[in-house]
């Protein structure tokens, strides 16, 4: 049913329908690891690496689901695949490179409750996208999710030495800059449509 | 099954204090700052703040109920998981509820009622609070947690309506020469939108602070 | 969920036991309670769908009485829902002689912000489209979202004519010339756009198959 071309998924997924700027999905992770750079970006390496591994196994798993009749387990079978994904991904990091087991190590766990994966595999199902569009789509998201959530960490870095009212440090203050740059990002829309 | 172990619960003002530690003091949105994705995405109108808010609420208070029940004999390694089981069961089972009720709300809400699976709010309940506790009152920490939640869904879904559409509940407020302020009901608007409620709190918290520190230099 | 790499104890048989046990009770517990909201929700799910879109048809042709619905699969029509949930449907409405009134079908294309989703009134025999209606969007409230409410807008498509030989296209506000043309609304060009697309896309897929099957659909079989 849906023809959307790999490069518009890929496009929409980034920028113009940003998951966390625009969609709002894995916002509790873009506030509370946004504080500093280097480990913004190792939480965003971790997230691409999840969201792509759950995201095959959800297109897999969902075929077998429909075959089977059996779409109301689809919500129990997407969160045990991604808690699954997640486990692999870090017994898997662990064996082979421990450097980088170390660098991710404590972000791995998190990510099970960062409802960007649940909601690319939810998105994906929903879209009726294929293989090949799925895996765009999956890319597109976690790539886009990255891309905020450093400079999210850009930001902040920045602004740690700015004279800033008491009541306004934390969240409250990552929200406004979060609202800055979801305008900033809704200048993307309309990109890539034929006028 | 409940009623016996409502007989053992504590006494009506600690059960009190239950259930307003969520709805006011540890409110799970405003102070504690969890399950911001559903809290900024589905509140651009007053009536899908609500809805989403009563979803919520009834996972909330029927995971609880469950994970308390069965607390004492699950067993540390596969807690978590269990948690996450039961949790996920109550969403499907409310996402069917929804979609036999009224598919315009479920359309509205689209896929974040799949979403409450991760809301942190719900498996943070489940850990710190129903696994601790008997199911009286888990249930009533259910209900305070998800009735604060609920109210803070609908403090956002007001502001974002009435300035963003002129509206409440679709009622128009205005009048006809009234021009929609659109950003309130677009993305940047429930980021902004948040942070000012939790300024609002923040500057509200900390004047009572002072006011606490002039009594007991005052004494 | 914060589990910084705890230590565990080794598990003994006994232990592994009671948990699989337990994990298999909690499943089957929740399994049960899923299958039972399932079947119990199955036929006001099924009743609440086939209103919502019988009622979507019953706008686009005023005056239906009685409704049928085709569904495409590999460039053929078979009467009925058919079991490939993904297959484009056709849903014909007749009056109460029993006279076809118009199909409906549904037709989607990327819009400014998200997939637009709409529905159209096709009258095989005037050879037009005679209404639009939007199902679902996300275009930018007060501007692009007026494809659904515009007044000027939805008088395009009371009669906008299917040539082979002229594609349906939106041109610029108060410029329509012909009557395969869409006046788009001014500062929404990209979105009324879009719906030209989307129903030049959808109509010229449909129409021929339609042209082929239209005795069949005419006496509702």
């Amino acid at each position: 049913m849906n023809n959307q071309s790999l490069g518009h998924i890929f496009i929409d997924a980034l920028l113009i329908n940003n998951f966390v700027l625009s969609v709002f999905l894995g916002i509790c992770p873009f506030i509370g690891v946004s504080a500093k750079l280097a480990t913004a970006w190792r939480m965003g390496v971790a997230v691409i690496f999840v969201t792509l591994v759950s995201s095959l196994l959800a297109y897999g798993t969902n075929a077998l689901l429909v075959v089977l009749n059996a779409e109301y387990l689809r919500i129990i079978s997407f969160i045990v695949i991604i808690a699954s994904t997640v486990q692999l991904v870090e017994m898997f990091i662990k064996k082979t490179s421990p450097a980088l087991f170390r660098a991710l190590g404590i972000y791995l766990p998190l990510i099970t409750t960062n409802c960007a994966v649940l909601g690319v595999a939810l998105f994906q199902t929903s879209r009726q996208y294929d293989f090949a569009q799925s895996v765009v789509f999956a890319a597109g998201a976690s790539f886009g999710f990255t891309i905020a959530l450093v400079l999210m960490a850009v930001i902040r870095e920045k602004l740690e030495l700015s004279d800033i009212p008491d009541t306004v440090r934390g969240t409250a203050l990552v929200l406004l800059l979060a609202g800055i740059l979801s305008l900033a990002f809704m200048g993307f829309s309309g990109m890539g449509v034929e006028s | 099954m409940t009623g016996a172990h409502l007989v053992q619960a504590p006494s009506p003002s600690e059960n009190y204090e239950t259930f307003f530690n969520g709805l006011w003091k540890q409110n799970p949105v405003f102070v504690q700052v969890l399950g911001m994705c559903p809290t900024l995405a589905v509140t651009n109108s007053v009536r899908n703040a609500l809805a989403m808010g009563a979803a919520t609420l009834f996972v909330l208070v029927c995971s609880n109920m469950l994970i308390s029940l069965v607390r004492k004999r699950v067993p540390k390694q596969v807690r978590i998981a269990t948690y996450i089981l039961i949790i996920a069961t109550f969403v499907t089972i409310v996402d069917y509820l929804i979609k036999a009720l009224s598919i315009a709300v479920y359309k509205a809400l689209g896929p974040f009622i799949a979403l409450i699976v991760v809301n942190c709010m719900i498996l943070g309940r489940a850990e710190a609070f129903a696994s601790r506790n008997p199911p009286g009152k888990a249930i009533l920490d259910g209900l305070g947690m998800g009735l604060g939640f609920s109210f803070a869904l609908l403090c956002l879904g007001a502001v974002r309506e009435v300035l963003g559409a002129g509206t409440f509940l679709g009622v128009p407020l205005f009048g006809p020469r009234f021009q929609p302020w659109v950003l309130f009901l677009l993305p940047p608007g429930g980021f902004l939108t948040l942070a000012l409620w939790l300024l609002v709190f923040r500057a509200w918290q900390s004047r009572k602070e002072r006011k606490q520190e002039q009594w007991r230099a005052a004494a | 969920m914060n589990s910084q790499a705890p230590s565990r104890p080794p598990l003994s048989t006994a232990d592994g036991i009671k948990m699989v046990r337990l994990l298999g009770t909690v499943s089957f517990v929740c399994g049960l309670l899923i299958v039972i909201t399932h079947r119990g929700t199955l036929s006001a799910i099924g009743r609440n769908q086939e209103r919502l879109t019988r009622e979507a048809v019953a706008e686009l042709l005023p005056g239906m009485q009685r409704q049928v619905v085709y569904s495409v699969h590999g460039g053929e029509l078979s009467k009925g829902e058919g079991s490939d949930r993904l297959a484009g449907k056709i849903y014909a409405g007749y009056d109460a002689s029993g006279k076809l009134l118009g199909l409906v079908m549904e037709a989607s294309e990327r819009g400014y912000a998200d997939m637009i989703k709409a529905m159209y009134a096709y009258s095989p025999s005037k050879r037009c489209i005679t209404g639009f209606k939007v199902l679902e969007m996300k275009e930018t409230p007060g501007l692009g979202d007026k494809i659904a409410t515009d007044k000027n807008f939805l008088e395009n498509f009371k009669q906008l004519v299917y040539d082979p030989d002229h594609p349906i296209v939106a041109v610029k506000a108060g410029a329509k010339k012909n009557n395969w043309e869409i006046d788009a609304i001014s500062g929404a060009t990209i979105s009324s756009r879009a719906v030209g697309r989307m129903l030049n896309r959808s109509i010229r897929e449909m129409a021929p198959l339609i042209e082929r099957n239209l005795r069949r659909i005419e006496k509702g079989e």
